[in-house]
């Protein structure tokens, strides 16, 4: 969708480039994260694509057309900006500032009323409440849902985002980030996204560019990032703990194991020999394969060796879902003192177990990567 | 979070203009109407009264009109990219005019243009220039740089830029430099007399000629409360512009 092509920019003739040949690819969809520190090159190359800044040298493709060859105001009309500062117009009504693209746009005044609300009932501001406000009326997290309702008014299918939520608080921070992950999952955008947080750029990131004086360094997932660093920098930059943002990036459904069913029947000795040739320590138990009764584990099924499954069979408890990061597994594991724990995705239905175990090995098995 | 809107315009400015209404006009009905003696009597009517009073306000209005006319245009034209560099010299040129006492414009347009009203309007506009050129460039130049950038980022013409966004922000600091002017004018306005421009210098002078303190109180009065009047005008328009 976007491309650099061996793109260059220097601020003066001798000195070092703010951005020195640049190559990167950023897909359709897909959330890119430019991270480093500051000066960097990461706001630059932001600029490059909506032409705010002239690349000195080298070409820069969206969707195959060389943005050179295309009218500035043109280009900005289709790609959504939002800035760290929202740059909200004070003196604009939260309804006119949304408008801004499409009144630019020439569209017609019913056609915006109705995006303007559709927009502010998507970043769950009600309409009637919001729309005739002025931004200062607002809190922080409420400007910057406004700014980033502003930047897909017209529906731009590239989205350039500066530092959106640095300058809110921790809370809001995280509530807005996992709600623009939320939208983003409807919308489907093509985000550049620029940060100097490297827990927002593993947090929100499909793909991480980390930067470093005018130069990529690495690019990546956030798991190739975090599990196998190109040099001491990235290490730097990801900080201690990289086992622990591990857990915070993977999802139960990436290292759950599926756990066979046995029937309420079925006696102590069957269910051993079952739950040995699946080489598993539990098994659910049905009643008549239907409805789930419960599970069995082998220290129970070794205490109870003569009986059937269903006298001894103990209730789920608390599941996670599928979505679950490891991290709040683990934490799951600790509130209720126990190694293993279901994952459900809807209610009365299994889809896998997750053990101490399978959480210490997803952690270990990246690290041997490295 | 809602508030009460404040009005623009307040109670106790409803008040003050009433009094200095009444004062003006009490204080011209008690010259007119109970003269000390045969010159206060001969010298002073309402016609005059009046007479002085328009010219000094046409003084004013065309002087005025002329400096926003041109400073405002001026100063945009200096926050544009391409002029940008040359805003500090056109600031000193302008500073100098500032700089000479208004007398001394007044006297030296004499020498140019002869006595009479346009001298003195054309004194007067080179003296207002500065306070309108230098708010209109502060006030532009002051509209915060991400406000611009997020308009510009967004794909807006730099021409809606400016009516849209740059311009309807800077105009509290560009109203707070034309009423600086205006009220700077109002005062210097007197000087007209001098040159033969009339308002109502006239009563000064003839007061000071007769040596009769109502008509050069009343020539000194005047003025001062149409100071004080636009300077309530100005501030109730700077109000409403804030946002």
């Amino acid at each position: 969708m976007i491309r650099f092509d061996k793109v260059v920019k220097k601020y003066n003739e001798q000195d070092q480039p703010a951005v020195d040949e640049l190559d990167l690819h950023i897909g359709k969809g897909e959330i890119c994260m430019l991270v480093g520190p500051s000066g960097c090159g990461k706001t630059t190359t932001m600029k490059m694509i909506n032409k705010l800044i002239k690349a000195t040298s080298g070409k820069i493709y969206i969707d195959g057309k060389d943005i050179e060859k295309v009218d500035p105001i043109k280009l900005r009309l289709d790609i959504g900006y939002v800035i760290q500062d929202t740059g909200l117009f004070p003196h604009m009504t939260i309804a006119e500032n949304i408008a801004t693209v499409p009144h630019e746009k020439g569209w017609d005044r019913n056609k915006i009323r109705n995006r303007v609300d559709e927009l502010l009932e998507l970043m769950d501001l009600d309409p009637e409440t919001f729309r005739d406000k002025k931004p200062k009326d607002l809190s922080g997290g409420q400007k910057q849902r406004v700014g980033v309702a502003r930047a897909l008014a017209a529906d731009p299918p590239v989205m350039l985002m500066d530092e959106p939520f640095g300058a809110l608080d921790p809370i809001t921070r995280g509530k807005l980030q996992d709600e623009f992950l939320r939208i983003q999952e409807k919308i489907g955008k093509t985000i550049v996204f620029v940060t100097h947080d490297i827990d927002e750029a593993l947090k929100m990131g499909d793909k991480i560019v980390v930067m470093r004086d005018g130069k990529v360094v690495q690019f990546g997932t956030p798991t190739e990032i975090l599990s196998d660093p190109a040099d001491e920098f990235v290490s730097e930059l990801i900080g201690g703990n990289s086992n622990l943002k591990m857990m915070k990036l993977m999802k139960c459904r990436d290292i759950m194991r599926e756990i066979p069913y046995v029937d309420n029947a079925t006696t102590s000795e069957e269910a051993i020999k079952v739950a040995k040739a699946n080489d598993v320590n539990n098994l659910l138990v049905t009643e008549h394969g239907q409805k789930l009764l419960g599970y069995v584990s082998m220290g129970m099924l070794f205490k109870n060796e003569d009986k059937r499954v269903e006298e001894f069979v103990k209730q789920i408890g608390e599941t996670v879902t599928p979505k679950t990061t490891l991290q709040d597994v683990l934490s799951n594991m600790f509130a209720l003192g126990r190694k293993t724990i279901f994952v459900s995705g809807s209610k009365g239905k299994i889809d896998g177990i997750v053990t101490m175990d399978d959480l210490l090995k997803a952690v270990r098995d990246d690290d041997q990567n490295s | 979070m809602t508030k009460i809107r404040d009005s623009a315009i307040r109670i106790h400015d409803v008040l003050l203009v009433l009094l200095i209404l009444a004062i003006g006009i009490g204080f011209s009905y008690y010259v007119v109407n109970y003269p000390q003696d045969k010159i206060v009597e001969r010298f002073m009517s309402y016609d005059k009264i009046i007479m002085a009073l328009t010219q000094h306000i046409k003084i004013v209005v065309i002087s005025s009109l002329l400096a926003i006319g041109t400073s405002v245009p001026l100063g945009i034209l200096l926050t544009r990219p391409k002029f940008k560099k040359f805003s500090p010299r056109v600031l000193s040129i302008v500073n100098i005019g500032q700089t000479i006492p208004s007398l001394a414009i007044v006297a030296l347009f004499v020498g140019i243009l002869g006595i009479g009203i346009n001298t003195a309007i054309l004194a007067l506009w080179i003296y207002s220039l500065l306070p309108i050129l230098n708010n209109t460039l502060v006030g532009i130049i002051g509209v915060d740089d991400s406000i611009v950038e997020a308009a510009k980022g967004m794909g807006m013409l730099p021409k809606r830029i400016l009516f849209k966004i740059e311009i309807p922000l800077a105009l509290p600091v560009m109203v707070a430099g034309i009423r600086t002017a205006v009220t700077i004018n109002i005062g210097t306005a007197i000087f007209a007399a001098f040159v033969g421009g009339g308002g109502l210098g006239d009563l000064i002078i003839a007061g000071n000629n007769v040596n009769r303190w109502q008509i050069l109180v009343l020539g000194a009065t005047l003025p001062a409360l149409m100071a004080i009047l636009s300077d309530i005008a100005f501030g109730i328009v700077e109000r409403k512009t804030t946002i």
